[in-house]
């Protein structure tokens, strides 16, 4: 994947020029991967949820919180200056609510525990509820409240980290032929929104120079011409997109049609199937079955997918490639979950650390070792590329914006 | 349906269609309520909770083999652009009430726009105002498959809510009455199954009067989920949202329709016209 590449750049100028031997071959394949791009945003995607199937193993707080360490960490160092990438701190605050939540539960609704913190006075609620609430608070409660929210917290980080280092156009420009109307759709949802913006200051502007007054009827004498506008400018678009040639249609045969729905319809109920064979835990469906029918499922999802995307050939302009530090990423995020998953099937009781009697929870060196290879993207992958633009613009344009204050 | 009736309907839902949402509604009704139907589990197992980990990888992929059969025919380019518009507008709405208890401004649009383009452009609206929403705010995460399937239904619905009623077409404040109705049910419904799914998650209390019991019998679960969702969120959360529906409809509906509805005519859905290749074998 990487030679193309490396034909087209610059060939690196040995002392000899010619004779380059497989040393400066290497070197140059190094200095190639490590130059300044945007990693291919499923690479991001696989290794978080990497990560976070890695939580969904374990209760242990060290653990968790060595892997929210290492999943921000690489966050921090490999995040571009967008808007997605700052999300990751309301993440942060959500899995902090989500702890308080779970632990304020604990609280107000007294879990039973002999180590008892401190005491709060109790509250009987009246007969339909049957609750009573607060009550003696014990260690056992916060901690298993702590636990379980620590758990939950870690996944939801993990999925901000994704959101943080994917770029979400990227990701719509790899949806599949099958979805490309839905994701037209949304391709036009996320670049008519700072329009609305602008549609807002417009109405609202025309407003007071008609001398509307206030905050009475704002919503209707606002929302009404945005709305309208907004309508009407879809309708524009719809004409430049069928002067464009949109809505060309392959030579797809009614027999395909009826082929690609039968597939849908399959893949549905073999999904079906699959999930009732994992909800199923008693044993009535052959484990087989459902692994078998979850398989099936996504194979003729796949099929029927391709089927349907063959209806209309589009080409894709400056595709993202998936090369070599998309595969390292992967692996990353392959690591933790491998280990933990490993670790909670052989020893339950360090994954899963006991709440009553309380027991100090413990690491592993398998445990620490996938756990820190989640960390492995901030060194082993390229920077994103507009922080090296940015670093450079803002030398660029210092003078300029100096001239223009004087 | 006629070609009047037709041309109202930019996204066409065919029996193939309503086969699979018939098979993904169903499937993904169980898969909100999937505490209530789990059976018990020896202790050993309840720690290795597989199910709502594999019920978070397959509810979006049914959602995506919907929206394929929906779209399958291609769509419109006019519908295309108008639930992009819409996205967008919803896309705009939905954190104007985050920071307020219980205000929900997304509905009331999807709810309109159901009712004036029909059930499968509802069905898509959903879908795409939240993921374009998530997009926008970098709100990507597992619960987004069943934000997303719960919207759609709440747009397919209102889609599905009668045209003409004794041989009278509902219009005027009748429409209204029905919307309002509808949506003030929505808003309840929404915040039922989007608890419902989350429940034991949060569960855990000790308490045998709001704890989910894993294998427990299922009216017994129903009971205390009833009584779980009435004090953790339908006195605030849902009432809030049903009260901004309510409004919401009332104030600005008739004003809207009359928008959506003129938009429908300028766009003129115009059934498609197709060619299929004679195949000679």
């Amino acid at each position: 994947m990487s030679i193309p590449t490396l034909t087209r750049l610059p060939a690196p100028t040995g002392p000899t020029g010619r004779n380059r031997g497989p040393l400066a071959a290497i070197r140059a394949r190094v200095t190639i991967y490590g130059l300044p791009r945007a990693l291919h945003p499923g690479a991001w995607w696989l290794w978080a949820l990497g990560g976070a199937v890695a939580a969904s193993r374990t209760t242990n707080p060290l653990s968790l919180a060595l892997l929210v360490a290492a999943v921000s960490w690489v966050v921090v160092s490999r995040r571009a200056e967008a808007p997605w990438a700052m999300a990751f701190r309301l993440y942060l605050g959500l899995a902090g609510f989500i702890i308080a939540v779970r632990v304020g539960f604990r609280i107000l609704f007294g879990a039973d525990g002999s180590t008892i913190l401190f005491d709060l006075p109790r509250i009987q609620l009246p007969d339909p509820f049957s609750i009573t609430l607060f009550g003696p608070v014990s260690a056992e409660a916060v901690l298993s409240g702590l636990y379980g929210g620590c758990q939950l917290g870690a996944m939801v980080i993990c999925v901000g980290a994704a959101n943080a280092l994917a770029n979400p156009k990227r990701l719509l420009a790899a949806v599949p032929g099958a979805l490309y109307e839905f994701g037209a759709v949304l391709v036009v949802a996320l670049s008519v929104f700072p329009q609305l913006a602008e549609s807002v200051q417009r109405v609202s502007r025309a407003r007071r120079l008609r001398s509307g007054r206030g905050r009475r009827h704002f919503l209707r004498q606002v929302m009404m011409p945005v709305l309208a506008d907004a309508l009407d400018r879809s309708l524009d678009l719809a004409g430049a997109m069928d002067s464009r040639g949109y809505g060309q249609r392959g030579t797809v045969t009614a027999r395909a049609r009826h082929l690609t729905s039968g597939l849908l319809l399959l893949a549905a109920g073999g999904l079906c199937v699959g999930a009732y064979a994992a909800l199923d835990t008693s044993g009535a469906t052959p484990g087989w079955l459902g692994g078998a029918a979850l398989a099936g499922g996504l194979a003729l999802a796949g099929a029927a997918f391709r089927l349907a995307g063959r209806r209309a050939r589009r080409t894709r302009y400056r595709p993202d490639r998936w090369r070599m530090a998309e595969a390292v990423v992967v692996l990353c995020g392959l690591a933790p979950a491998l280990a933990l998953s490993w670790l909670s099937r052989t020893h339950p009781t360090l994954a899963y650390p006991s709440v009553s009697p309380l027991v100090w929870p413990g690491l592993t060196v398998v445990e620490l070792v996938g756990l820190l290879a989640a960390a492995l993207p901030a060194w082993l992958t390229p920077p994103p590329p507009d922080r090296a633009a940015t670093a450079q613009s803002d030398q660029t344009t210092e003078p300029d914006q100096g001239a223009k204050t004087a | 349906m006629s070609a009047a009736g037709r041309s109202e309907r930019p996204i066409p839902v065919g029996p193939k269609s309503v086969l699979l949402l018939t098979l993904v509604s169903l499937a993904g009704l169980a898969m909100f309520a999937w505490p209530l139907f789990r059976p018990a589990q020896p202790a050993a197992v309840q720690h290795a909770e597989d199910a709502p980990f594999i019920f978070v990888l397959i509810l979006p992929l049914l959602v995506l083999l919907v929206l394929v059969q929906l779209t399958e025919r291609g769509m419109d380019a006019k519908a295309l652009a108008m639930l992009g518009v819409l996205s967008a507008v919803i896309a705009a709405l939905r954190p104007l009430g985050a920071g307020l208890n219980g205000i929900e401004t997304v509905f009331f649009l999807m709810i309109l726009a159901g009712r004036v383009f029909g059930p499968g452009f509802g069905f898509v609206l959903g879908c795409s105002s939240i993921f374009a929403s998530a997009l926008l705010t970098a709100g990507v995460g597992p619960w987004m498959p069943f934000q997303m399937l719960a919207s759609a239904w709440v747009g397919m619905g209102a889609g599905l809510l009668p045209e003409r009623l004794f041989g009278k077409p509902v219009r005027g404040w009748r429409e209204m009455a029905w919307l309002i109705a509808y949506g003030i049910v929505a808003a309840y419904l929404f915040g039922l199954i989007m608890n419902l799914w989350f429940w034991p998650y949060v569960s855990g209390f000790g308490q045998a009067g709001l704890d989910y019991v894993a294998g427990g019998p299922l009216l017994d679960n129903l009971r205390r989920f009833l009584i779980f969702t009435l004090v953790s969120s339908t006195a605030v959360w849902d009432t809030g949202r049903a009260i901004t529906d309510t409004v919401l409809i009332a104030v600005l509906g008739p004003g809207v329709l009359a928008i959506l509805r003129r938009a429908v005519r300028r766009a003129n859905f115009d059934p498609v016209v197709e060619f299929d290749p004679v195949s000679g074998g």
